[in-house]
């Protein structure tokens, strides 16, 4: 049995009574577990495994096995905010996207602190300013995940760049390129300055400047970009990011 | 695969059956006369063939509308939006409600690739343009993707001038105090009413 802090980034229900859920805890990085009995109406999980729920779960593990068996979860904070205005919901259902296709299952006390930090903020983003929040909790879990994104040398010959140009930024290189590598690299995105200073401030956790509908829009799609040459699940859409970014609750 | 495969893989497909229990049933039906299992393929492909969504309210149904839609004592200028068809029964069971409903297929789930287009939403705001509804009660499970879809569906229908309503959510009846979970209590406590 372990105890650890976890945070509920999927949840559905499984046969009669009982629901799957998908964790990102501190002790075993992502894992899955089933919560036999909890649709129950006097389950002892109470209401208390919903989307985005912080709390203490109490694992049972079985070696060699992926469904893991939660015992107990006591719930530490539940964010019901996330489900009052839209856009927080789209941008947090993308966040746990980001997280279940990419952390790996294995001890990553970092991951939960920054998801935590991304989803709080995210509960009292002001109306319509979700996204460049989001944007921000995104780029700090990429960094946490490891492959953040290098901003001011270029990946390929580390030759430092000029701050206030524009570079090249290359998805498959994992960022920007120097005028020489990006000759020989088709295919990337030019990045104007002020995009790079809002990634690097997003990078160190600074409080986005506001940015304008289009900028936002290259933004996500930046993000979006980078994310699906980085995975190594296959094909599969990112399908919360995609709905996300195409505005399809939140219009 | 062998026919007592196939079986096996199909039966352990549905909800509460596991390998094992498959297994069981199949060698069970083995046993019984060849007729006994030819009476239940049949009843599955009437099924299959003549249960369908009611055009109307999406609940299942044989008939060409459901008997609920079908029925004229029942007050058409109320319609209760419901996730899973399943969900009327439990409120028919209360014996509290006569007005209509509305099934939307599921709730929005963005990390299981459901959004709008895939319930029926746009049927839904369809049925209310159409005039002749006075309320609309928003009863979706009270979970984040419920409430997430109850706001997309308020913000969908109100350029329609309709009453929206939101069921409420707070301690079970007959439940403890001292029991109940946190997230319920602040629930009850965030719904109370004025007495
Ligand atoms: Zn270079
Ligand atoms: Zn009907």
């Amino acid at each position: 049995m372990v105890t650890t802090d976890a945070l509920v980034l999927h949840a559905f229900d499984y046969r009669e009574t009982s629901r799957i859920v998908r964790l990102v805890t501190r002790e075993l990085g992502i894992v899955s577990a089933i919560a036999r009995g909890a649709r129950r109406p006097r389950s002892k999980f109470g209401a208390a495994l919903d989307l985005f729920a912080s709390g203490e779960a109490q694992l049972i593990t079985t070696m060699g096995r992926d469904l893991h068996t939660l015992n107990a979860f006591e719930t530490t904070k539940s964010r019901p905010a996330l489900a009052e205005s839209l856009d927080r919901f789209a941008a947090a259902a993308a966040l746990a996207e980001l997280l279940l296709r990419f952390a790996p299952e294995q001890e990553d006390p970092g991951l939960l602190d920054t998801v935590t930090d991304a989803l709080d903020a995210l509960t009292m983003a002001p109306k319509g300013a979700a996204e460049p929040v989001a944007l921000g909790g995104a780029w700090c879990l990429v960094a946490e995940l490891g492959f953040a994104p290098s901003l001011d040398e270029c990946v390929a010959c580390h030759a430092a760049i000029d701050s206030a140009a524009s570079v090249t930024f290359q998805h498959r290189a994992g960022g920007v390129l120097c005028g020489n590598c990006a000759r020989q690299a088709p295919g990337a995105r030019t990045l104007p300055p002020a995009a790079r200073d809002a990634i690097r401030g997003w990078l160190g956790r600074h409080a986005s400047l506001p940015l304008d509908g289009p900028s936002l829009r290259a933004h996500q799609r930046l993000l979006r970009e980078f994310l699906e040459e980085h995975l190594t699940d296959g094909g599969r859409p990112l399908r919360a990011v995609l709905a996300w970014e195409r505005h399809e609750v939140d219009a | 695969m062998s026919a007592i495969d196939d079986l096996v893989a199909e039966l352990a497909r549905l909800p509460t059956i596991g390998r094992k229990s498959a297994l069981r049933l199949t060698y069970h039906l083995l046993k019984q006369p060849a007729e006994q299992s030819r009476r239940l393929a049949e009843a599955l492909v009437m099924l299959a063939e003549k249960v369908h969504p009611c055009p109307r309210c999406f609940n299942l149904t044989e008939q060409e509308v459901c008997a609920i839609c079908a029925d004229p004592r029942r007050d058409a200028t109320l319609i209760c939006v419901v996730e899973e068809a399943s969900d009327i029964g439990a409120i028919e069971r209360s014996g509290e409600y006569r007005g209509m409903y509305h099934v939307l297929g599921g709730r929005l789930a963005p990390i299981d690739g459901i959004g709008p287009d895939d319930l029926t939403i746009a049927p839904l705001v369809e049925r209310v343009r159409a005039g002749g509804v006075r309320e609309v009660i928003l009863a979706t499970n009270a979970k984040l993707e419920g409430e997430a879809t109850a706001l997309y569906l308020q913000q969908q229908l109100a350029a329609s001038g309709v009453s929206l309503s939101r069921i409420a959510r707070g301690l079970p009846v007959g439940g403890d105090l001292e029991y109940a979970d946190g997230v319920t209590i602040a629930q009850s406590i965030t719904a109370r009413r004025q007495l």
